[in-house]
């Protein structure tokens, strides 16, 4: 499979109004098959950078590009290959879980049968099922995590963004999310994810970021950046 | 206990303050928005400051000043009386950060207390715009001693009181008995239509007690009405004694039963405040699901799905976003049974003219009611934390409304077509000009609609904290209604006027015209402005 660069962050800076920027000259290339790792502090800059990639939040200065398309201006072209979810998954809490998901489908315009087995495909795999007639606002945070998983995986993604995921999901569904993440990865899809979990993203990812206060301070992939060291040893290293 | 209430209330109002936003946020497009919110209020503000002013006149001409301080309140009353209740659930019960504000150590009664003072506070400005407006228009015409005005203005503080009091009791007993269901919302929502829907005829039963023959003309009927009301409500009557003589018991009184009723009140309520609460806030779940055909929709459509659950999903919106509906379908229904004139007669206080003349207004009495809320007024602000869900979907900003605003027309027009063909048959209107007001009826749809939205978007606010703030409060809602009801009420009175002398069908026509340009004129400017959100 030919490589291909799925995001590319050019200089992308962001201030909200003060003196200091929560995004300052980020750069970085995620490419077709990488899972790619962005950690730092909170506060360090990780969600303001993912929210931008996503075009949920709006920025002047630098420039996205997904599979070659501008966040700015060809929105509708990088949000059709993406897949984006948050760190606490605010959903529609009046819908049920199968109305929320039909929601999305309507979006990505999936038809009636392909939706119909990839929902049930993933609701099975995250043992949710029983619980999709039922509201959202009935939901466990958990549960409510495994639905957002779910709708970003229906459309089948070229790109998944993920803050923080692994955050409220009981051990099996961890497990069941990076196994996914594997899967797609081999089909050629990027996974770029913010996390705190330095063991997971060692494990999990062929490249890594680490930002501070902003301004990304490290970046390659794994064994570039950690030379033989463990990841917790180089991030405590760089963040001196 | 007070040290902590007051404490509690001073974070509250410091967490929705529009002015604690201007004050601390960096970005300039926010603070643009809070002193364009704070032009809007201000115009609102003014216009029922000249509302309450014009009736004032209307009391002077009529040699009735002295009915004024009665009127005041008994408007302030109702007014909040109906508001509060309708608020209840979201500002009292059922309010979001209720696990985070109990998980601190405050007690039930304090917190329960403290979300009253609260409402009461966001709500003052209001009720103070009509009360100082009618004090002027008093002083101007009465020429009282100078001893009133602060006698005025200090009770104007504990008018609003009782009947907030009263309409939070309700609320707290349709909470109650809500709460004992599985379906608690559906529960809630009847129980709160039911208890709105008695308060608006109310009216006519106080009048249908006091049966006072006919006078001779509306005001002095109007003020007859209003000294009967006073008789039944003693607050009422204590502010206007209190103004009018002045009598210092009737001071007292309404200061004394106002404290001594809000401190008993939440007595009660804090008793099953919590239970209440965890009874609301609980969901039903039968983890039953079983995968049936799924069914595919366009964009548009399942937008306005979605939009159909959010309304159905919550009390506060379901009674302030239907509650137009449902009273322009009781009209018709109502009209229908007992026919056009004698509504006509009983809503006018049988003033003297012909009820044919109103004929050409029917549209815009159905109007009143249907647009009295676009729900596209307030769903972009309803959107709050759920933004991003749109935001990061590959739906245009306009597709996001259009979805908004069909919804919207599936909610108005079949009430709007159902309210108008009910009236004109009762009225005896002609089918062909019957079949060109329901036409007049869907352009009105269509206007309020794309106009609800042109207001929604501009002053879109997602970072509430209680849906109530954008439904009931929200800048978006409160310049979408007033000027659209002050406006129908004018159209009323031209169409009576014009509706002598130019033939209906053709005043008509020319009204379908004006307001489909208009709507058209709205719908552009509401997708330019998608464009930029």
């Amino acid at each position: 499979m030919s490589e291909k660069a799925m995001l590319e962050i050019r200089n992308y800076s962001k201030s909200y109004g003060g003196e200091k920027k929560a995004a300052d000259d980020v750069s970085l290339t995620v490419m077709s098959g990488d899972i790619y790792g962005f950690i730092g502090h909170n506060g360090a800059g990780k969600s303001t950078t993912i929210r931008a990639v996503v075009g949920v939040l709006d920025f002047t200065e630098g420039e996205i590009f997904i599979d070659g398309h501008s966040v700015k201006t060809e929105p509708m072209e990088c949000k059709k290959v993406t897949a984006y979810i948050p760190d606490n998954p605010d959903l529609y809490e009046n819908l049920t879980g199968i109305q929320y998901l039909n929601f999305i489908a309507d979006v990505f315009d999936i038809g009636a049968a392909e939706r119909e087995e990839r929902i049930k495909k993933y609701a099975d795999t995250f043992e949710i099922t029983d619980a999709l007639g039922d509201q959202i606002g009935s939901y466990s945070h958990g549960m409510k995590q495994k639905v957002a998983i779910i709708s970003a995986l229906i459309h089948e993604p070229r790109l998944l963004v993920l803050d923080e995921p692994f955050v409220g999901l009981d051990p099996k569904a961890t497990f069941t999310l990076k196994e996914i993440m594997h899967d797609m990865c081999a089909k050629g899809t990027a996974v770029f994810f913010s996390t705190h979990v330095l063991d997971v993203a060692e494990k999990l990812c062929n490249k890594v970021a680490i930002i501070k206060q902003g301004r990304i301070i490290a970046s390659g992939t794994m064994e570039e950046l950690t030379e033989g060291h463990s990841l917790e040893e180089t991030f405590l290293e760089a963040d001196k | 206990m007070i040290k902590d209430g007051i404490l509690l209330l001073k974070t509250l109002l410091l967490s929705t303050s529009q002015i604690n936003i201007y004050r601390h946020t960096t970005d300039q497009k926010k603070k643009k928005k809070v002193v364009v919110s704070f032009i809007g209020l201000i115009c609102l503000y003014t216009m029922l400051m000249a509302y309450s002013i014009s009736m004032c006149i209307g009391y002077g001409a009529y040699g009735l000043i002295d009915g004024t301080p009665v009127m005041c309140a008994l408007v302030i009353t109702a007014w909040a009386f109906l508001f509060t209740f309708l608020k209840t659930n979201g500002y009292l019960f059922n309010f979001r950060e209720y696990d985070m504000l109990m998980a601190l150590p405050f007690d039930t009664e304090t917190v329960a207390a403290c979300k009253f003072l609260y409402m009461y506070v966001k709500s003052l400005p209001w009720y103070l715009s009509v009360s100082i407006a009618m004090m002027a228009g008093y002083g101007y015409y009465a020429r009282p001693s100078a001893v009133v005005y602060p006698i005025w203005l200090i009770l104007t503080l504990f008018v609003p009181v009782i009947p907030m009091l009263a309409a939070s009791f309700l609320g707290f007993i349709v909470a109650r008995i809500s709460s004992g269901f599985k379906k608690n919302n559906i529960i809630q929502t009847v129980l709160t239509f039911a208890f709105v829907i008695f308060c608006f005829s109310l009216r006519y039963i106080i009048d249908a007690l006091f049966e006072n023959g006919k006078a001779e003309d509306t005001f002095e009927q109007i003020s007859v009405a209003t000294g009967s009301a006073a008789r039944i409500y003693l607050p009422a009557k204590w502010f206007s004694d209190a103004v009018l003589k002045p009598d210092i018991v009737g001071m007292l009184l309404l200061i004394a039963v106002s404290t001594a009723l809000f401190a008993v009140l939440f007595r009660i309520v804090g008793r099953s405040y919590r239970n209440i609460n965890s009874a609301l806030k609980s969901h039903a779940a039968a983890r039953n699901f079983k995968m049936t055909g799924q069914k595919k929709h366009s964009v548009v459509q399942t937008i306005a799905y979605k939009e159909f659950r959010r309304m159905t999903g919550s009390t506060n919106y379901m009674v302030n976003g239907a509650l137009g509906m449902i009273l322009a379908a009781l009209l018709g229904i109502v009209t229908l049974i007992m026919g056009f004139d004698k509504i006509v007669a009983m809503v006018t206080q049988n003033a003297p003219f012909d009820a044919a003349i109103l004929q050409p207004t029917i549209p815009f009495i159905v109007y009143f009611c249907v647009g009295m809320m676009a729900t596209t007024a307030c769903s972009p602000s309803l959107e709050g934390k759920n933004y991003w869900i749109v935001q990061s979907l590959p739906i245009s900003k306009k597709t996001l409304y259009q979805g908004k605003m069909t919804f919207n027309m599936y909610l108005s027009v079949p009430f709007m077509t159902f309210a108008i063909v009910c009236m004109c048959i009762s009225a005896k209107v002609p089918v062909s000009e019957t079949l060109i007001y329901i036409v007049l009826g869907f352009m009105l749809c269509c206007f309020s609609t794309a106009w609800g939205c042109v207001c929604g978007i501009k002053h879109m606010r997602l970072d509430w904290e209680n849906e109530m703030e954008v439904i009931k409060q929200g800048t978006a809602v409160a310049i979408y209604l007033f000027p659209n009801m002050i406006a129908t009420m004018g159209l009323c009175v031209l169409m009576t006027v014009l509706g002598r002398h130019v033939d209906h069908v053709l005043l008509a026509l020319i009204l379908i015209v004006i307001t489909g340009v208009l709507a058209a004129l709205s719908y552009m400017r509401a997708m330019a402005l998608a464009e930029r959100t």
